[in-house]
């Protein structure tokens, strides 16, 4: 009885929502692990890459089919699906980056919007979906099952938690303690007076886009199993939701995107014994940024720019 | 007699060429799906010139036109399930009542700009189609939203076309007509005293503001003319359709819509014609005509993309006519071969010639692939 009074605030009975709020929070690991391996990027290079949902879902597909159409062994595919990523966007990353570096945020990420079209165009080739057949990759964490709080959750949501967890902390120490971390600072302040400096400026990006295209190649294979089907459209446009998480984190902060991310996997989910709301719970990640951007935009002045070059 | 202005008068001539074979001379060789995709090619070039006079002329960036093409069709749907009002009357109320809609959408314009606005638009668009899939468009219930899960036969109702085009023919004539209309109302806000200021506010905006530009008037005025073209654009596609439904906005449109809008050449109407050729027409095309599988068009759309942003920011309307140019020199040896020339040269020809094959090419395809994957990289290293 105590527990329930306890749990009983703001005439909200808690103790009910328990079951929601573990999975709030398993899904806000893959909003966090999204987003942190955006802010990522952005920190390093200034790109925000929307073509992060494509290039998981496309080496995601890869795994599918050495899975299911060879006898490889299923790590070979896995670790297959995280190699794609690194190599996709270092590629991008080399051939590109440069012809973009001076240019724009909003230029930049249309780029990856590029980027995402190709490779949708190619999944659309290569794996049509067609009417009831349904890719689905299932990693053998999936099928071990824990009871938190009255909720049950797999391995693999636990995975994604703490890989968004250990991301987070791996690339703040990283970039605080080590010499390539302080690069990436640099060159995020100012690319043209590092490379001054004598830092070899494209080097170190593109060692940036190789990084984050192994974290897209793993969040990929994690977001293939939890989102229960390989859907290729879905999963690249599960990237726009993630975005939620890396502006509530104003693209700069790791630790409050990895707080973003629970935050809006936490709202979603316990909008779902509302029956008024519940069907529109999908729509929390988008109001949660437009939120997130008016306070950024808030205290807006009109400034006469810099001259860009 | 009044001295006329040539290139005026050159443009005014081909904009005539064109409308007469657009109205006479299509429906009288073309068949009925050929007239059904250039219905299709109008209204998309005409929610494409949305987005020039939002991107092109005053600089604010918007993800989420698809979105508000979608609010447009959906208002005109259940407009015509409560009223039966005069077609040329529902095309205004849905513009009137996109245009209000578009505003609010557009209201973070005056505080976010560039990136952060490509991203509010975005996420309107997102929140736009969560409702959108679970309301769907109405069918005959009750409510506000008009649907029911078990929908009746006598319930259904198309929406109307006007009455003296109900034939797809006379419908095409009338929806190319609407369009122009739409074209002139936004090529007459350009050549006045709006377009004047929307100039300004692109150029910079603390020097419109210095000039004494109202900013706050003239970016809402921008989202309310961009809003009202699309509505109607929204209007005409429910009428064609008859019975929208989700299925005909999907996702990824959003994204092949700025694609092509850019590719045409974002600075002027024109490029908003080719923009909506690219959506619609080749599309049909390459599927109905040639049978190739039209989702290679999302590889030629994405590199189409990359190579406008890198080294052609006016389009294929500024770009081709400058690159055969210079190609004609390179020919005629008037001038040396630069890296950066002939790069740029190859980038197009690239494109061009990998569409080619992969239309030519159907049982390997990757040929093609492989070559319009090219062309953006040489415009690439044509920036180094």
């Amino acid at each position: 009885m105590s527990s329930v009074v306890a749990f009983s605030v703001f005439g909200v009975d808690w103790e009910f929502l328990k079951p929601y709020i573990v999975l709030g929070l398993a899904l806000g690991g893959v909003y966090a692990l999204s987003g942190t391996g955006i802010v990522v990027l952005y920190k390093a290079t200034g790109v925000l890459n929307l073509a992060f949902g494509a290039v998981g879902a496309a080496g995601a597909l890869i795994a599918y089919w050495m899975v299911n159409h060879t006898s490889w062994p299923h790590w070979l595919a896995y670790t297959a699906c995280v190699v794609f990523g690194g190599v996709v966007n270092l590629l991008y990353g080399v051939v590109f980056g440069p012809a973009f570096a001076k240019r724009d945020p909003l230029v930049k990420m249309m780029g990856t919007l590029a980027l995402a079209l190709i490779l949708l165009g190619i999944m659309a080739w290569r794996a049509p979906a067609g009417g009831a057949f349904v890719r689905v990759l299932t990693l053998p964490s999936s099928s071990h099952y824990y009871t938190v709080f009255g909720a049950r959750v797999n391995l693999t949501q636990i995975l994604a938690l703490a890989f968004a967890i250990a991301l987070t902390v791996v690339t703040t120490l990283f970039l605080r303690y080590t010499g390539l971390g302080t690069a990436y600072r640099a060159i995020a302040n100012d690319r043209e007076i590092t490379a001054t400096l004598g830092v070899p400026v494209r080097r170190v990006e593109a060692s940036a886009w190789l990084g984050s295209g192994l974290v897209c190649g793993a969040a990929g294979l994690l977001l293939a199993d939890l989102y229960t089907s390989l859907d290729y459209t879905a999963l690249t446009f599960l990237v726009i939701s993630s975005l939620a998480a890396a502006l509530i984190g104003r693209l700069e902060s790791l630790w409050v995107t990895l707080a973003g991310g629970l935050l809006v996997g936490f709202v979603q989910s316990i909008l779902t014994p509302y029956g008024s709301v519940t069907a529109y719970r999908a729509a929390t990640p988008f109001v949660l940024s437009i939120i997130a951007l008016l306070w950024m935009g808030r205290r807006r002045v009109v400034v006469f720019a810099p001259a860009t070059p | 007699m009044p001295s006329v202005d040539r290139p005026l008068l050159v443009r005014l001539l081909v904009i005539a060429a064109l409308l007469v074979v657009a109205l006479v001379v299509f429906p009288a060789t073309l068949g009925g799906d050929w007239i059904n995709t250039f219905t299709s090619v109008a209204i998309y070039s005409t929610v494409a010139a949305g987005l020039v006079v939002l991107y092109g002329r005053v600089g604010m960036i918007s993800l989420g036109q698809i979105a508000i093409l979608a609010i447009g069709t959906w208002i005109a749907t259940r407009l015509s399930y409560v009223v039966n009002l005069p077609f040329p009357v529902l095309l205004l109320v849905t513009g009137a009542i996109t245009c209000v809609i578009g505003v609010l959408i557009g209201l973070p314009a005056l505080r976010l700009s560039g990136l952060y606005l490509a991203l509010i638009t975005l996420m309107a668009a997102g929140a736009v189609n969560v409702v959108l899939a679970q309301i769907q468009f109405p069918n005959g219930g009750g409510g506000f939203t008009a649907r029911t899960d078990n929908p009746s036969l006598s319930g259904l109702k198309a929406v109307p076309r006007p009455s003296a085009a109900t034939g797809d023919n006379a419908y095409y004539r009338y929806t190319v007509i609407v369009c122009s209309l739409m074209f002139l109302l936004a090529v007459v806000h350009f050549a006045s005293k709006p377009g004047r200021a929307w100039a300004a506010i692109r150029e910079s905006e603390p020097a419109a503001l210095a000039a004494g530009v109202n900013i706050t008037l003239y970016k809402l005025w921008a989202f309310a003319l961009a809003s009202f073209i699309t509505g109607v654009a929204g209007c005409l596609l429910a009428a064609q359709i008859g019975q929208p439904n989700t299925y005909s906005f999907p996702t990824q449109d959003s994204l092949s819509l700025i694609a092509t809008a850019l590719i045409g050449g974002i600075f002027t109407l024109w490029g908003a014609i080719i923009a909506g050729v690219f959506m619609q027409l080749l599309p049909f095309l390459f599927q109905a005509q040639w049978s190739v599988n039209p989702n290679f068009l999302l590889v030629v759309f994405g590199c189409g993309l990359l190579q406008v942003l890198l080294s052609a920011p006016g389009g294929l309307i500024d770009q081709f006519p400058k690159d055969m140019a210079n190609l004609g020199r390179l020919i005629a040896r008037k001038v040396p071969l630069t890296r950066q020339a002939a790069l740029g040269i190859a980038s197009i020809l690239a494109l061009i010639v990998g569409i080619v094959l992969i239309v030519m090419l159907k049982s390997t395809p990757i040929v093609g692939i492989v070559v319009v994957v090219l062309s953006p990289v040489f415009a690439s290293l044509s920036q180094d």
